[in-house]
């Protein structure tokens, strides 16, 4: 993670100041005159709501956040995407996987401020125009879900062994979910919808990785 | 989580400044902050960002002197894949790195938020619970209570353990630590992190308020250095170790010239054991001299009511970290 977060987080923060209410932001204006030039100085988000910008599945969402809202919360409860679940809210689950800037994390433990100006994909992003990624074909083909709760976790977590190795081999998956926790007891038929995909099994127009996968 | 005023400094001198406000604590992640949060057990007014810093805190870089500078950002993920620590003599901070939670976390945990983290037990990380260290309550719930997770070497009044599996590598590779305060910086070594005399009263490790740890750094490791981390948990992932411990040896000839050794999840710090690791000077490796350095490791354990089984546990994890270094 070494690139230039500075001029990616002052896109969005202009983005956020667009839409921020006046009061919200301390030394706002301030804040935007040096966006423009380059160096970004010290903001703050007091308590209370805050209209700020997130790059979800390859679109700017611009949403009301707490300091306090965590990722996972802003996905579900202000963007209506719920397909990462909340399962421990704690990171010992796995069910709130998404992909931030082009690794796996916990949405649940990871602020949603802390997301601007990174891409973000949740499994919603694969499915596009009505067309699934082959990786959820072979989830379905492989039916390697029984309750489907861990699932959009497990999705997310196998998405991102692909876009890290294009063959892995049995041992490699299995670290790869070792953050997702299956309570029905999934995991094999899971690898098999890894493999099935890397060995180019399941529709591949949607083959290429999807936003984010950069990393 | 309680709300709170979040500040996002954009420089070292923007956050040491926001730092030293009463009530305001420092974040990386946020992983144990958050967790701490949550649960309402922490209550900070200011929360103060330093995941902005990447170019004072972040990567993994070679020094002019040959040593490895760990930024404090530096993540998990990037030390157990870093190509700088593919020799033997590093392996310890690329074991523990890789072995530590899950994939999701290691993608974000920081090297300095999880030296940082704080202990585990399940008395003093609930909000209800009243115990000894930092809550003003009468006594450790742990001694009496259900402490089969807990110290067995090392205690005084508080039974908590020190849960960091990096903490430990970096101190088998004696490594040292930049921190910024007031302007100033101050390089010291890992070992002087962690209080002596682990007390419930005390901080569980001795920065002082405000101080923003910069970087770890890791001296070059002769060719002929070999480390390892080897730890025991009840699941094969998410799980923080049972036991654990980190070795490094330097062998001639078959002979063991340099050793030490640092066990960790068993005391309320991570804890160096000189006395063991000596035994190891002079010597050819062999299981029967292993097994001497693993009872010496823990000849002074006092365990708990339910936690005897570190004593033995630990000893075979000394066992196999030794044998890794030496193989
Ligand atoms: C399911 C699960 C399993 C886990 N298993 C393990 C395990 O097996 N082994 C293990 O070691 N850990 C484990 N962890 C803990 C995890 O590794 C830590 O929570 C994480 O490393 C904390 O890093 P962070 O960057 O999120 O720190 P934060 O939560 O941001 O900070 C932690 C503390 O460090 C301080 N801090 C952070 N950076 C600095 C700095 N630069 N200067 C001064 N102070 C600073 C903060 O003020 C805070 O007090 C696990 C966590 C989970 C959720
Ligand atoms: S809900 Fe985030 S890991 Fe369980
Ligand atoms: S399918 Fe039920 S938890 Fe995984």
């Amino acid at each position: 993670m070494t690139e230039d977060r500075s001029t990616g987080s002052a896109f969005s923060r202009r983005a956020f100041l667009k839409g921020a209410s006046a009061a919200a932001v301390t030394g706002a204006a301030a804040t935007a005159a040096t966006h423009a030039r380059g160096p970004v100085e010290l903001e703050t988000f007091a308590p209370g709501t805050h209209a700020i910008a997130l790059q979800v599945n390859g679109k700017e969402q611009k949403l009301a956040v707490e300091s306090r809202t965590t990722l996972l919360d802003a996905l579900r409860d202000r963007l209506d995407l719920t397909g990462a679940k909340k399962g421990c809210d704690r990171g010992a689950c796995g069910g709130c996987t998404v992909i931030v800037d082009g690794v796996t994390v916990n949405s649940c433990l990871m602020l949603a401020i802390d997301a601007i100006g990174k891409p973000i994909t949740t499994v919603e992003g694969l499915a596009q125009g009505g067309v699934d990624h082959p990786l959820v074909q072979n989830f379905a083909h492989c039916d390697a879900m029984q309750c489907g709760f861990c699932t959009p976790g497990m999705v997310m977590s196998s998405l991102q062994c692909l876009n890290q190795n294009q063959q892995p081999d049995r041992q490699t998956i299995q670290r790869a979910i070792a953050g997702n926790i299956c309570r029905c007891g999934t995991y094999g038929r899971v690898c098999e919808a890894v493999e099935r995909t890397a060995a180019g099994r399941g529709d591949q127009a949607l083959r290429a990785p999807a936003h984010g996968g950069s990393k | 989580m309680k709300e709170f005023t979040y500040v996002l400094p954009r420089s070292l001198p923007e956050a040491e400044a926001a730092a030293k406000k009463p009530g305001a604590t420092l974040k990386a992640a946020g992983i144990d902050l958050v967790d701490r949060m949550k649960e309402r057990q922490f209550q900070p007014t200011e929360v103060v960002n330093l995941l902005l810093l990447q170019p004072d805190l972040g990567g993994i870089t070679a020094d002019a002197d040959g040593s490895m500078r760990i930024g404090a950002l530096a993540t998990l993920a990037q030390i157990a894949a870093s190509k700088d620590f593919a020799a033997e003599g590093y392996a310890a901070l690329r074991e523990a790195a890789g072995e530590a939670a899950t994939p999701q976390v290691r993608n974000r945990a920081t090297a300095a938020g999880n030296v940082l983290q704080q202990a585990r037990c399940w008395y003093l990380r609930s909000s209800e619970l009243h115990c000894l260290h930092g809550k003003d309550g009468p006594s450790c719930l742990a001694q009496v209570g259900d402490n089969r997770y807990h110290s067995v070497l090392g205690y005084h009044d508080c039974v908590r353990v020190h849960p960091s599996n990096l903490a430990p590598a970096l101190l088998a590779l004696d490594c040292e630590y930049t921190t910024q305060l007031a302007g100033k910086q101050q390089r010291r070594r890992v070992a002087d992190l962690f209080p002596l005399e682990p007390k419930a009263q005390l901080e569980e490790h001795t920065l002082l308020p405000g101080e923003i740890v910069i970087a770890f750094h890791v001296k070059a490791q002769p060719k002929s250095a070999r480390s390892a981390y080897r730890e025991s948990r009840e699941k094969l992932s998410f799980d923080w170790a049972t036991t654990a411990a980190a070795a490094r040896v330097v062998m001639d000839g078959g002979v063991i010239q340099e050793a030490s050794l640092v066990l960790a999840a068993v005391a309320p710090v991570p804890l160096p054991r000189p006395d063991a690791a000596k035994l190891l000077i002079g010597q050819k490796p062999s299981d029967e001299l292993f097994h001497r350095v693993a009872l010496r490791a823990f000849a002074d354990a006092r365990p708990l009511s339910h936690n005897a089984y570190k004593v033995q546990v630990g000893q075979a994890i000394v066992r196999e970290v030794l044998h890794a270094t030496t193989r």
